[in-house]
């Protein structure tokens, strides 16, 4: 073999504590090399031009290069390779960045353990074979797994783009957090409004099938031949009929049941429909709160129905969908913001959270839009704000930002004063976080024109001052000085959180979630969209905490790696794949047992017994391969014989 | 070139490259000070790690192994992290019986996200190993041979089976052997102190059977070779288990098989009775008492009490009977609850750490690989393809030294992780007498701690613990180390 | 002077040492304990190892033809002249220090003269081989008694054979008989300045003689190689009798006369410790022994492996050298996992064509 390495000094990232020339000079005694040099960035347009060079100047079969990990730039690099008439496969990284150079301040240890992964790349790229991928075929449908502005926007677009749409949304109807907003920053336009079109065009698209008050139960399969059993909650309600008309919800005399839509600041019925603009249209009746479904007793909502819908005897129904990739936009949820016990721990009924201030201001709320204390029904006068209540805060397990709390407390405090022009706001703050296009001006706009008193500090107690009111006790940290303010009201920007059930999820998705059960992506700044299982993107604050703006664009951008996807016909197989010796094996079935992906099968070959590895199911994790005592499964481009070479590379060495 | 002296060891670490290595990237990303000892070798999926790159690797030179895989619940590829976690706990318990400190490998999980926590696993596991300090190696150890004490009480009483109905049972298999390609039983061998294995096929042959404590091979071997074909075997109780487990992984079909069985007192250590016997020209006679059997050889008697002279494995045994037959013949053999533990492990279980390296060198240095350890295991099902002596995979060079010949030793344990049912064969078979069957017996007892008593060799329809998972484990409490 | 001497039995450690001190690497039989089985393996000596003196578990045929060595190493170097160039570097070391075996039987020492004609014979003599072999003194125990698995003098040999040996060494009664039987043996034994022991070279006989008287007269073999020839393609014979083999390689591993070998490279020539090539034991009893590149097996069956391995040591052995590739030791019988007893192989051949010669005539 003629192997070439490349020692990427990524500018000062790595030759800052390597010694690359040194590295080379190594390098070049190892067994194949034949050429060896130290790059400024490797994965620059002239640094691949140099390989490409020195490939068929010097007649290299064989590529090492040593930079940053192969996550990030395996796949540039097996590009650079096949474009100077490589196979890719015959290319392996050393990663001499984030495992060396960013880890460690010994420049002696550095530079020898830089060369130490050199060899162990080179020891393994002798044991190398060129890998050809192979072709299949992919189903051209996407599920979108969440109807919030996230979901709506990537669906929308897929559709736009000719892929059919398999909409689920868990909640009777699609919208989100974003349908529960009143208004939005830093326009202060009517959240309504501009969402609402949308979800229409949700329900209305040839190409959307939408499944609400359903969950996803279990995905199997694999990119482009995804396999999803979805369960449709039932609603008590045949929504084929159901024409949305409200009648039942007018009659149901269970009055008392908790409002979810509104955040629990008021009531409704145990047969409701969410908004008037939900989208599907349709009731659904809450169980627990149901009388006839509780006691038998009742009915009345099946006699009012025009179109006889209801149906108290329906159960839940499972339904299988198959489709080629998968969005996930489940978005998020509050933290329960109870656990802080200084701000009443959720005793005070005047102490409320963002979220339930905007379905107080929203028309179609409890309160059709005015602003009233829960407690008492009045007008506050003095609107105290708290700013990262369970964000940023260490001692919750919140240590980071929720992102769009600064926004939207001051798009509060305007709107606040639009309702009530002789309230004042106060607004505690950490930081104000405005980084968005326009977001700065929008909180100077509060301040300044709306005159919200904005405190730098933390609130340390809330108590009731035994007049109806609250007195907030606080620090305000630019003066120095502690501060009490009497409020009528005071409204908490809750730090978000993953919604519930998303770790779950993921683990059906096989992609990886933080501490928070936020959605991993493939790379944080490279691959935000995707994640670490091939076809499956992310959309939305599923991935982290985010605004409307970045939700939609990252709905978008979703959408567009869907259609990137789905442009090819054919799909190419990883080829990195177990494949089996058929002289070696003996057909014990250990390894059809422990296949996680049932991608072994068991064949006749010339009248003996054999397995035989399904190329398109097989996902290359390897199980197979430490199951089988002979050896004769073996895993391309992790061969046992590649990984003895490394580990003898480090420990023979 | 060698680790910076006095300033790192080796250690090789293992990382599935969706979390760990993702873990790791993180780690470096946010500048996570770490110690530099560290090598990393990424593998799709901590599954994929093979048990014996961790043994070869401390072999070779490692001072200590870490494997790291995504959080149980969260693997990339759903599962593998579940087998990797029962697999990689039989190897941790596993390193002791060799000598080697489980302390020098470690598995643990850290996700993508999680570099913080890999900055902390690496430098507690560094810490850890610099702690230990450079791993001893079986080249340097100071040899140790030691004996093990036979002396031992048994669960079941040991005795010769002298009234075992061995008429009724040639009777019966004249019965069934019109319908059968052959019978698999014992006779004598080159002399009468020593058996043979036989295959019947005709009632000639059948009165040519023995029973009684020179039948010490286990004739389950022989079965794989007649697969498709109806054959009978004649069992002791530890021959059937090695039955019912090549039943379990469909290596024969219970149809063709018609296993004849009676209880068995024990077997002799043939060993032990051929160094006493030393060297003669000729049996004279063998004569069986309820104890004993006395041997005169060259006019001079020797009387071998089973109590004192029955093999390891028979005083720990607890299935005198067959555990399936189609024809039992013969009084079952009362058994006392409890267990023992066989006699070469406890003699190992007795040493420290250095002692058990020393002692393996001193005994794998005689070691001549001729293989009838593993030709003589009724569950090496590899046959004429094991690793030992392939080049793809290329597990074992043909070198002669010691530690070649353990690592050999330690392929032939880990491959039979709950699948070895104990009958010994292995060290029978060694010509040159190598307790190895401890090592296998330090896995069963392993596997029985760790997965509800498992037994392999019961239950035909069990699933071997090794082959399947549980999202939850009892017993593994992998999560205590980090 | 005399080619007879003596040493009482506690001169032998002077003995050994003598010898140690001539140059010789001694190898001794030294009982290696062991619960199961206890063993006796030949060990470089040293002064003050206790010598066991019964006949060893594993023959000392890696003296000559060690269980694994090292042919030659090779390296590759970048030549310092120019960075483009590599300089290749090839060490083979055939010489050998010169080895004395102590305390072999006489069935041990024959299977050096039947080793050595395949390996020195011929158009090339091995030089691994010959090094070791041409420094070689061999000092041998005759036996006292037959036992029940050596057959020696069914091929040739006895348990007072001089075969092979350099010195013939007999325990009488206080001590030991030493007896040249070659010039180098009479060499050292003169160099020695152990005691004349003329006179007790008639108690020595006596011994001897009592080892024949005991043992169960031999069969003769003379039939053997065409009974075997004849027998060769009779499949069903050979089933029958291999049965029980489980094709590992016991019996040719602990052979005196089994000399086949495999050879691999080891490591890399440009890694640290260089690449070897090694010659290491290989058996006929294994798969792997004839499996050719394309995974192509001519003896794919254990019959067929078995039956070669008989047939070379009773046949085609003895048709190329005249003599028996077998010296009689019946270790293959006694280390064998299964008791299989090639003496019963080989009889039941020639009972076999016998058989078929007396159907033959009766046609």
């Amino acid at each position: 073999m003629r192997i070439g390495v490349f020692i990427c000094h990524c500018g000062s990232n790595i030759g800052g504590t390597v010694d690359c020339g040194k590295v080379v000079e190594i390098a070049r005694d190892y067994p194949d090399v034949v050429y060896a040099d130290d790059p400024m960035y490797t994965c620059a347009e002239p640094g691949q031009a140099a390989i490409e060079a020195a490939v068929k100047e010097h007649n290299l079969d064989g590529v090492v290069v040593a930079s940053c990990t192969p996550r990030m730039h395996e796949p540039t690099f097996r590009r650079t390779v096949e474009r100077a008439g490589l196979n890719p496969y015959m290319f392996e990284m050393a990663n001499i960045r984030e495992h060396v150079s960013w880890i460690g301040k010994d420049k002696e240890a550095n530079t020898n353990k830089a060369a130490e992964l050199v060899l162990m790349a080179v020891e393994k790229l002798r044991y190398n074979s060129p890998l050809l991928p192979k072709k299949f075929d992919v189903t051209k449908k996407v599920l979108v797994i969440g109807g919030g502005v996230a979901g709506i926007q990537a669906a929308l677009d897929c559709a736009e783009g000719g892929v059919p749409v398999v909409m689920v949304e868990r909640e009777a109807t699609i919208g989100g957090k974003m349908a529960k907003l009143d208004k939005t920053f830093p326009t202060v336009d009517c959240s309504a409004c501009i969402l609402g079109p949308k979800m229409v065009d949700v329900a209305q698209h040839e190409k959307i099938t939408l499944h609400a008050y359903s969950e996803v139960v279990d995905i199997s399969g694999y990119v482009g031949n995804f396999t999803v059993k979805i369960r449709k909650k039932t609603p008590y309600v045949d929504w084929s009929k159901c024409t949305g008309c409200g009648a039942c919800t007018e009659k149901c005399p269970s009055r008392n049941t908790p409002d979810a839509f509104n955040e629990f600041t008021g009531k409704t019925t145990a047969i409701t429909i969410a908004f008037p603009q939900a989208i599907p249209k349709k009731a659904v009746i809450n169980a627990p709160y149901c009388r006839k479904l509780q006691s038998g007793k009742c009915g009345i909502c099946a006699k009012i129905c025009p179109t006889g819908a209801v149906n108290y005897e329906m159960k839940d129904e499972i339904i299988t969908e198959t489709v080629g990739s998968i969005v996930a936009a489940t978005g998020y949820d509050l933290m329960d913001w109870t656990v802080y016990e200084e701000y009443g721990g959720g005793k005070y009924p005047d102490v409320i959270t963002a979220l339930q201030f905007e379905r107080l201001l929203s028309a179609s709320g409890p309160t059709g839009g005015h602003i009233l204390r829960p407690s008492d029904g009045k007008e506050p006068r003095s609107i105290v704000f708290i700013q990262c209540v369970g964000s940023r805060d260490k001692s919750v397990g919140r240590p980071y930002c929720s992102s769009f709390c600064c926004m939207y407390t001051a798009k509060q405090a305007v709107l606040a004063k639009d309702h009530l022009p002789d309230s004042q706001s106060y607004v505690f703050y950490m930081d104000i976080r405005a980084a968005g296009k326009l977001y700065d001006e929008f909180t100077r706009r509060a301040m300044e024109e709306y005159g919200s008193q904005y405190i730098r500090g933390r609130v340390s107690a809330i108590y009731p001052d035994g007049e109806g009111s609250y007195i907030v006790m606080g620090a305000d940290t630019l003066m120095g000085e502690p501060i009490e303010i009497r409020a009528d009201m005071v409204v908490l920007a809750v730090g978000i959180e993953a919604s519930a059930g998303a770790p779950q999820l993921a683990e059906k998705l096989r992609i990886s979630y933080d501490h928070y059960g936020f959605f991993m992506e493939s790379h944080v700044k490279l691959k935000p969209v995707e994640t670490n299982t091939a076809g499956v993107f992310l959309a939305g604050a599923c991935q982290g905490p985010k605004d409307i703006p970045a939700s939609v664009a990252q709905g978008s951008a979703a959408a567009a790696k869907v259609l990137d996807l789905f442009a090819k016909d054919k799909l190419e197989s990883n080829p990195q794949i177990a494949h089996v010796d058929i002289v070696r094996c003996v057909d014990c079935g250990k390894c059809i047992r422990c296949c996680p992906f049932g991608a072994i099968e068991e064949v006749s070959i010339r009248g003996t017994n054999k397995a035989q590895v399904i190329e398109t199911v097989c996902q290359g994790c390897g199980v197979c391969v430490a199951t089988c005592p002979q050896g004769a499964i073996q895993l391309s481009h992790s061969t046992d014989n590649q990984i003895l070479a490394e580990v003898n590379a480090i420990c023979q060495s | 070139m060698p680790v910076l002296k006095d300033k790192e060891l080796r250690i090789v670490g293992f990382l599935c490259n969706w979390c760990s290595y993702g873990g790791a990237d993180t780690a470096g990303v946010a500048r996570a000070t770490q110690p530099t000892d560290l090598r990393i070798i990424r593998v799709p999926c901590s599954g994929r790690v093979d048990p014996l790159f961790i043994i070869k690797a401390l072999f070779e030179g490692a001072d200590g192994v870490l494997v790291s895989g995504c959080h149980p619940r969260d693997c990339h590829y759903s599962v593998g992290n579940y087998y990797a976690r029962r697999r990689l706990e039989v190897v941790k318990q596993f390193l002791p019986v060799l000598g080697i400190d489980p302390r020098r490998f470690e598995y643990t999980w850290v996700s993508a996200s999680e570099g913080q926590r890999w900055q902390q696993v690496v430098t507690d596991f560094t810490s850890q190993i610099h702690e230990l300090g450079p791993a001893p190696r079986l080249e340097d150890a100071e040899p140790l041979l030691k004996l093990a004490d036979m002396a031992l009480s048994s669960l079941h009483a040991l005795g010769t089976n002298r009234n075992a109905p061995l008429a009724e049972l040639k009777e019966a298999i004249k019965a069934k052997l019109p319908e059968l390609d052959c019978v698999i039983g014992w006779q004598q061998g080159y002399d009468q102190a020593h058996a043979t294995p036989l295959f019947m096929t005709t009632p000639e042959d059948v009165d040519k059977l023995t029973w009684g404590p020179l039948n010490v091979m286990n004739p389950a071997v022989f079965l794989p070779q007649f697969k498709g074909k109806k054959v009978g075997i004649v069992v002791k109780g530890c021959d059937s288990r090695s039955v019912v487990e090549l039943l379990q992984e469909k290596l024969i079909n219970r149809e063709d098989v018609v296993i004849f069985s009676m209880p068995c007192e024990g077997t002799l250590d043939m060993g032990r009775v051929n160094s006493v016997l030393g060297r003669y020209t000729r049996i004279d006679d063998i004569k069986y008492d309820d104890a004993a059997v006395t041997i005169t050889a060259d006019g001079k008697e020797h009387r071998f009490c089973m109590t004192e002279f029955a093999q390891g494995k028979c005083y720990s045994c607890v299935t005198p009977g067959a555990v399936i037959a189609d024809t039992r013949l013969g009084q079952p053999v009362p058994v006392q609850p409890g267990s023992v533990t066989p006699p070469e492990l406890a003699m190992l279980d007795a040493m420290t750490l250095e002692q058990r390296l020393g002692f393996w060198k001193g005994q794998m240095d005689r070691c001549l690989r001729c293989y009838a350890c593993r030709n003589a295991c009724p569950m090496c099902v590899c046959r004429d393809f094991c690793i030992s002596d392939s080049r793809n995979p290329h597990w074992m060079n043909q070198g002669e030294s010691p530690k070649d010949k353990l690592f050999f030793q330690t392929i032939h344990a880990l491959h039979l992780a709950g699948r070895c049912t104990g009958c010994g064969e292995c060290q029978r078979a060694c010509p040159v007498g190598i307790p190895i069957l401890a090592l296998r017996q330090q896995i069963a007892r392993a596997i029985g701690q760790l997965f509800d008593d498992y037994k392999s060799g019961m239950d035909q329809n069990a699933i071997p613990p090794l082959l399947t998972y549980a999202p939850e484990e009892k017993n593994i409490h992998e999560r205590e180390w980090k | 002077m005399s080619r007879i001497r003596f040493t009482a039995a506690n001169g032998l450690s002077g003995f050994l040492d003598f010898l140690s001190k001539q140059g010789f690497t001694v190898l001794a039989p030294v009982e290696k304990p062991a619960t199961a089985k206890p063993s006796v393996v030949f060990e470089p000596w040293n002064k003050g190892d206790p010598v066991n003196l019964a006949k060893a578990t594993v023959s000392p045929k890696k003296a000559v033809l060690p269980e694994c060595e090292t042919l030659f190493s090779f390296s590759k170097k970048r030549s310092p002249a120019d960075l483009n160039q590599f300089e290749l570097a090839l060490d083979a070391r055939p010489e050998a220090a010169p080895v004395a075996i102590f305390g072999c039987r006489p069935c041990d020492a024959a299977g050096f003269p039947a080793l050595d004609m395949p390996y020195l014979s011929g158009l090339y003599a091995d030089p691994y081989y010959k090094a070791k072999r041409e420094g070689m003194l061999i000092i041998t125990l005759t036996c006292d008694t037959g036992c029940e698995t050596c057959f020696c003098h069914w091929v040739g040999g006895g348990p007072t054979s001089p075969k092979g040996s350099d010195i013939l060494m007999t325990a009488i009664e206080g001590g030991y008989v030493l007896q040249a039987i070659t010039e180098k043996g009479q060499e050292m034994l003169e160099k020695s300045g152990l005691e004349d022991g003329a006179e007790k070279f008639a108690a020595a006989e006596a011994v001897r003689k009592n080892a024949w008287a005991s043992l169960v007269p031999a069969p003769n073999l003379s039939r053997a190689p065409e009974a075997l020839k004849a027998v060769f393609n009779n499949t069903d014979f050979w089933i029958k009798w291999t049965s029980k083999c489980l094709s590992c390689g016991a019996c040719t591993y602990f052979c005196p006369t089994c000399y086949c070998f495999n050879i691999t490279d080891e490591g890399s020539p440009q890694g640290p410790k260089g690449g070897r090539r090694l010659r290491s034991w290989d058996n006929c009893m294994s798969s792997l022994y004839t499996r050719e590149a394309s995974g192509h097996n001519p003896r794919p069956e254990k019959y067929q492996r078995m039956r070669n391995r008989v047939s070379h040591k009773f046949w085609t052995f003895f048709e190329n050298w005249g003599s028996y590739l077998c010296s009689g030791c019946g270790r293959c019988i006694t280390n064998c996992p299964v008791c299989l007893d090639i003496r019963a192989i080989v009889l039941a051949a020639i009972a076999e064509a016998g058989n078929a010669d007396t159907r033959d005539a009766g046609k």
